[in-house]
C-alpha cells in the first residue's frame, strides 16, 4: 500500500515506521508523529514558511489594529479630514503623516488598509469554516451511506453549484439593504457575504469528501471497526473523518483566498460591507474613477489584497505538499 | 406643482451622470487563483510590482488649486454660458458628440431629461424657450409674443408665428391646432407625459381627459383661429401654466401624422418624428427615425431641417450636422475630447477630467451656473428631527465645504445656504450666495459650538443627542453621493446620534425609501432638485409644500408641512410678474431656512468640455447642458 496523507494522521494507526521521503537515502524516519512529520516536510518549504509568517503577521495586525494604528501615529480609519484634499476634492498622496496617502474623504488609507484586513480575514476564515463543516458533513453522509442518501445529497450539490453566486449576491445585497431580509434577521453586509460564501463553497468540499469517503469506507480498518460492532456514527467520526483531515485542510486553505477575493468582488460591486467599515474591495471600487489622480488609493489596498491572497495560496500549496507527498514536486 | 428635476424617482435619473464604475469580476472566475502554481504566483507578484512602478511613474497628483474666485460662475480663463457670445459663429461643419448614455425619449410629449432636451430643443419649437445665457426670461419661440394673462389669472392667450413649417414628410405650416393636439396628447395614457397633471392639470376638462386617457380634446384649450391658442383654467394658476409653455409638450405635433402612432401603447411617435426646429433627426421618406437617424444604444444623427426658416427663430443653427455617438466610458470620452477635434463630451465629465481640463486645457472647459441644488432631507414629521432646534444643530455641524469637495470642489459647486439657486429669480432676494444671516448658516465648515447650543435648546443639556433613537440614513451609491452620505453619517455620529447607514441605487433611494413616507426614513443625504423653468415656485413648491406629500413618489422628502409656509405658498402661487413672484418666494425661502426644513449643502454648477476647435455654447437652463443650436466649429 502506498503511503499517503490518509495514513499519516491519527486514526490510521498512530505512530508509523515510514520510508525516507526526503530522497536522501538515509534510513527511514522512525517514531515521528504525523504532525512532526508534517512539520518536518513543511518547514523545508521556505516559500510556504514566508507565506505562513505573513499570514500570522496579518492576523496579529488585524486583531491589534487599534494598537498598531496608534503605534504608527495614524488617525482612525473613519476619521475624515477635508483639509487633506485639494481644491478639486482630490486626495493628497503619501506623506510622512499618511504613508499610504488619504482617500477623497481625507481618511488615512494605511489605517483603512489595516482595518480592511479584519474584514478579509473574518470573511475568509469564518466563511470557509462554515463551508468546510457543512461540506464535510454532507460529503461524509453521502459517501458513507451511498444509495438514495448519496443521490439526494449529490443532486442538492448540483443544484447549489448551478446558483450564479455573484448575481445572487447582488440580489441579496439589494433586497436586504436598509430593512434587511426575513423580517430584519438577515442584514446586508458581512453577514450576507459569509452566507454566500458558505452557500457556494460547501459543495466543493462535499464532493471531495464524498469521493474519499466512498474509498475509505471499503478500507480494512473500517471493515475491522464494523466487524467489532462500531456504530455508523462512530465509524464516520472516529475512523473515516480523521483520514479526511489532510485533504480538507489543504482544500480549505485554498478556499480562503477565493473567499477573500469574493468578498472584495462583492464589496467592489457595492453589496459588501457598509461604509464606514473599511474593506479592500470597497476601497478598490471607490478608487477606480480617480485612479489617474490618486493612484495610492487603489495601489495599497490592491497590494494588500494581492499579497494576502498570494500568501494563502502559497500556504495551501505548501500544506498540500507536506500532507500529501505523492503530489509533491 | 412639480418640476423637471434631475434626480428623483418619479422621474428617472436625468442629470448627465459622471463616471460609472464599469469593471466587474465574477466569483467563478476567481477560482483560477487556486490552480496557479507557485512560479506563476511569483510572476504575478513581479508583474504587479512592475505595474505599480509604471503606475506611479505615469500618474500623480499635481496642482490642485483654483486661481481666483468664481462666485456662482467660472474662474478666470474658464468659459461660462452667462457671458459667452451667441452670435458670430462659423456656419457649417459636422460636430461629433460623445455620450456614454442613451436618450430616454425623443418624443417631445415624453422627453424629460437633460440629454433628451439637448436633441429635442434642437429639433422642436415649443411656444417659448430660453436662450442659452438665461434661465429667467423665456423668449417667444413658436409664439410671436409673450403670453397674455387675464386679470382673474384663469386665462392664458398665446399667438403663434406664421412661417413655421413641419419637416418632411408633413411639410405644411404649423397652426395653433397642432399646439393644441400636442398638449392634449399629454393626457393620453399612451404618451404618459410626466408633468401634464402638474402644470396643465388646472385646464378645464384636463381631469376628464386624463381619466379618459385617449388624447381627446380638452375643453379648456381653444383655438379661435389658426394663429391663436387660449387656455382656460379652473383655478387662478395662469402664471405657472404660462411658465410651463417653455416645456417640450407645447411643441406642435401634426395630428394627421402622429395620431396613428399615438394609438399604440406606448406611442410610437418617437420613432416617426417630424421637426419644427433648425434640425431634424435623419429620417426615411416616411418620417421614420428609428433605425435611420437614431440607433438605440449606438448613435443619433441630426441634420438640417429643410423647412426651417432662420427668419422665424432666435437660434443661429451654425452646424450642418450633429453626430451623436452613444456608449463608452466617460473617463475615456473626456480624454478623447480634450485631445480630439470637432468633439464635445455630453456626459458630466468625471472629477479627474475636470481637474485635467482646468489645469491643462482651460480654454476647453466651460462651467455653467445654476445646475440645481443638493440638500439633506430630514424627517420633519417624526423622530428627533421633528424638533426644529435639532435640525438647526445638524445644519450648524455639517461641514458643507467637505461635502462640496466630494463633488469636485468650488469649481463645480457653491456652498448652498438656502433653497432658491443661482439664475432662478429670487435667488438674490433670498440671500444670494451668503444666504440668510443665521448662526447655523454662517460657518460652512461646521461649527460644533453652535450645534451644541441648538441641541441644548432641543432638550439635550449636554449639547449631544442623548435620546437613544437610531436614525435610519439612506443614501445613494456611487460618487459623489456615497462620500457625501458618509460625511453626513459621521456628522450625525459626532452629534451623538446612532445611525443605521445604508446606500442603495439612487432610483431605489427615491422611489422606495426617501419618496415613500411610510418608510419613515430619518435622513436622506443625497436629494436634489432642478427646476423645469426659471420660476422660484418650481424650486420650492413640490419639495416643501405640505399639500404635495404623497404616499408614493413623494418629492417633499422631509415631509415638511408647516402651516405658515403652506399659507405663504398659497398666497404666492397666483402672483404674476417676475419681481412680485421673486419677492414672495424669496420670503418663503427665508422661512424655510428659519425652520431648517432641510439641510442644504451644494449649489451645483455644470462642467462641460469641448475640443479645442469647437466653440461650444452651454445652457444656463437645462442643468447646464450643451446647446447644439448655438454651438459652432472654429
Amino acid at each position: 500500500m502506498s503511503v499517503g496523507a490518509a495514513e499519516l494522521l491519527p486514526g490510521a494507526g498512530g505512530r508509523l515506521d515510514l520510508p525516507d521521503l526526503t530522497g536522501s537515502g538515509a534510513l527511514a524516519t522512525r517514531s515521528l508523529s504525523p504532525l512532526a512529520l508534517f512539520w518536518r516536510r513543511f518547514r523545508r518549504d521556505r516559500v510556504a514558511l514566508v507565506a505562513l509568517g505573513f499570514i500570522a503577521l496579518l492576523i496579529v495586525v488585524a486583531i491589534a489594529a487599534p494598537l498598531v494604528i496608534s503605534l504608527l501615529g495614524l488617525p482612525g480609519p473613519s476619521v475624515q479630514n477635508p483639509n487633506l484634499t485639494n481644491a478639486f476634492g482630490s486626495p493628497l498622496g503619501p506623506s510622512s503623516a499618511h504613508p499610504f496617502g488619504v482617500d477623497p474623504l481625507g481618511q488615512d488609507v494605511a489605517a483603512r488598509v489595516i482595518y480592511g484586513a479584519r474584514v478579509s480575514l473574518i470573511v475568509g476564515v469564518v466563511g470557509t469554516g462554515i463551508a468546510t463543516v457543512l461540506g464535510t458533513i454532507v460529503g461524509l453522509l453521502a459517501g458513507y451511506y451511498r444509495g438514495w442518501t448519496d443521490t439526494l445529497l449529490s443532486r442538492m450539490v448540483d443544484v447549489v453549484l448551478a446558483i450564479p453566486v455573484l448575481l445572487l449576491g447582488l440580489g441579496l445585497g439589494a433586497a436586504c439593504e436598509v430593512r434587511g431580509c426575513l423580517g430584519g434577521h438577515v442584514q446586508s453586509g458581512l453577514g450576507v457575504i459569509i452566507f454566500l460564501i458558505a452557500l457556494v463553497n460547501w459543495t466543493y468540499i462535499a464532493r471531495i469528501v464524498r469521493g474519499l469517503t466512498l474509498s475509505l469506507r471499503e478500507q480494512e480498518f473500517v471493515l475491522a471497526a464494523r466487524s467489532q460492532g462500531a456504530s455508523n456514527a462512530r465509524i464516520m467520526g472516529r475512523e473515516i473523518l480523521p483520514n479526511l483531515l489532510a485533504p480538507i485542510v489543504v482544500y480549505a486553505s485554498l478556499l480562503i483566498p477565493q473567499n477573500i477575493l469574493l468578498e472584495a468582488a462583492l464589496s467592489y460591486l457595492g453589496v459588501g460591507v457598509r461604509p464606514p467599515t473599511a474593506s479592500w474591495g470597497q476601497m478598490l471600487a471607490a478608487a477606480t474613477p480617480i485612479f489617474n489622480t490618486a493612484w495610492w488609493y487603489m495601489a495599497f489596498p490592491g497590494i494588500a489584497l494581492l499579497l494576502t491572497v498570494l500568501a494563502f495560496n502559497l500556504l495551501g500549496d505548501g500544506l498540500q505538499d507536506a500532507l500529501n507527498p505523492r503530489l509533491a514536486r | 406643482m412639480s418640476l423637471r428635476f434631475t434626480t428623483y424617482g418619479a422621474r428617472p435619473l436625468t442629470r448627465r451622470s459622471p463616471t460609472a464604475i464599469t469593471a466587474t469580476r465574477t466569483g467563478r472566475g476567481l477560482s483560477v487563483f487556486t490552480s496557479i502554481r507557485r512560479s506563476a504566483w511569483l510572476a504575478l507578484v513581479g508583474g504587479a510590482g512592475a505595474a505599480l512602478v509604471l503606475g506611479l511613474s505615469a500618474c500623480g497628483s499635481s496642482g490642485g488649486s483654483i486661481s481666483g474666485s468664481s462666485g456662482t460662475g467660472a474662474p478666470p480663463g474658464v468659459l461660462t454660458p452667462v457671458s459667452e457670445s451667441l452670435t458670430g459663429g462659423v456656419r457649417g461643419g459636422t460636430l461629433t458628440v460623445l455620450d456614454h448614455q442613451d436618450f430616454e425619449h425623443l418624443d417631445p410629449g415624453q422627453a424629460y431629461s437633460s440629454v433628451d432636451y439637448e436633441a429635442v430643443y434642437a429639433t422642436q419649437r415649443p411656444l417659448y424657450s430660453y436662450e442659452p445665457n438665461t434661465f429667467a426670461a423665456p423668449t417667444p419661440d413658436l409664439a410671436s409674443a409673450p403670453p397674455q394673462i387675464s386679470s382673474d389669472r384663469k386665462t392664458v392667450t398665446v399667438h403663434i408665428r406664421s412661417g413655421v413649417r413641419f419637416s418632411p414628410p408633413v411639410n405644411r405650416e404649423v397652426t395653433s391646432a397642432d399646439v393644441a393636439y400636442a398638449i392634449e396628447r399629454g393626457a393620453n395614457a399612451n404618451v404618459a407625459n410626466p408633468y401634464f397633471a402638474t402644470y396643465f392639470g388646472s385646464l378645464e376638462g384636463a381631469e376628464q381627459a386624463e381619466k379618459a386617457g385617449n388624447g381627446g380634446a380638452i375643453a379648456g384649450i381653444a383655438t379661435p383661429d389658426s394663429r391663436t391658442i387660449v387656455f382656460h383654467l379652473t383655478e387662478p394658476k395662469a402664471q405657472i401654466l404660462a411658465s410651463a409653455l417653455v416645456l417640450p409638450l407645447s411643441a406642435p405635433v401634426p395630428a394627421e401624422f402622429a395620431r396613428k402612432y399615438d394609438a399604440h401603447k406606448p406611442t410610437e411617435y418617437g420613432s416617426y418624428l417630424v421637426a419644427t426646429g433648425p434640425y431634424m433627426f435623419k429620417s426615411s421618406g416616411a418620417g421614420r427615425v428609428l433605425g435611420v437617424g437614431y440607433e438605440p444604444g449606438k448613435s443619433a444623427t441630426l441634420v438640417r431641417n429643410p423647412n426651417w426658416s432662420a427668419a422665424t427663430d432666435h437660434r443661429p443653427a451654425y452646424l450642418n450636422q450633429v453626430n451623436i455617438q452613444i456608449g463608452g466610458d466617460p473617463n475615456v470620452i473626456g480624454r478623447q475630447v480634450l485631445e480630439g477635434s470637432h468633439l464635445l463630451q455630453n456626459d458630466t465629465p468625471a472629477q479627474a477630467i475636470v481637474q485635467l481640463a482646468y489645469e491643462q486645457h482651460r480654454s476647453q472647459l466651460e462651467i455653467s451656473p445654476g445646475a440645481g441644488t443638493n440638500y439633506i432631507a430630514v424627517n420633519n414629521h417624526k423622530g428627533p428631527f421633528a424638533n426644529v432646534n435639532a435640525r438647526k444643530a445638524f445644519w450648524a455641524a455639517l461641514d458643507r465645504v467637505a461635502m462640496n469637495k466630494a463633488r469636485g470642489g468650488e469649481l463645480v459647486t457653491n456652498v448652498m445656504t438656502h433653497f432658491i439657486y443661482p439664475e432662478i429669480p429670487g435667488f438674490e432676494q433670498a440671500g444670494g450666495l451668503a444666504g440668510p444671516k443665521v448662526d447655523y448658516n454662517e460657518h460652512p465648515q461646521g461649527d460644533a459650538q453652535v450645534a451644541e447650543k441648538y441641541l441644548r435648546l432641543a432638550g439635550y443639556p449636554s449639547g449631544k443627542y442623548t435620546g437613544g433613537a437610531t436614525l435610519q440614513v439612506v443614501g445613494a451609491t456611487g460618487s459623489p453621493e456615497a462620500p457625501d452620505a458618509e460625511i453626513v453619517d459621521q456628522t450625525l455620529k459626532n452629534l451623538g446620534f446612532k445611525t443605521k447607514f445604508s446606500l442603495v441605487d439612487k432610483s431605489v433611494m427615491y422611489s422606495k425609501f426617501c419618496g415613500t413616507p411610510a418608510e419613515e426614513i430619518d435622513v436622506c443625504p443625497n436629494v436634489g432638485w432642478a427646476a423645469d423653468f426659471g420660476d422660484p415656485q418650481g424650486v420650492l413648491d413640490v419639495t416643501f409644500n405640505g399639500k404635495h406629500i404623497e404616499p408614493t413618489g413623494n418629492n417633499n422628502w422631509g415631509q415638511v408641512n408647516d402651516p405658515a409656509i403652506n399659507g405663504m405658498m398659497q398666497a404666492a402661487e397666483p402672483l404674476v410678474g417676475a419681481p412680485a413672484r421673486a419677492g414672495a418666494w424669496a420670503a418663503i425661502d427665508r422661512e424655510l431656512v428659519a425652520q431648517a426644513a432641510a439641510i442644504p449643502f451644494a449649489f451645483d454648477k455644470e462642467p462641460n468640455i469641448e475640443a479645442r476647435d469647437v466653440a461650444g455654447v452651454g445652457d444656463v437652463w437645462n442643468i447646464g447642458s450643451w446647446d447644439y443650436s448655438y454651438t459652432s466649429l472654429k
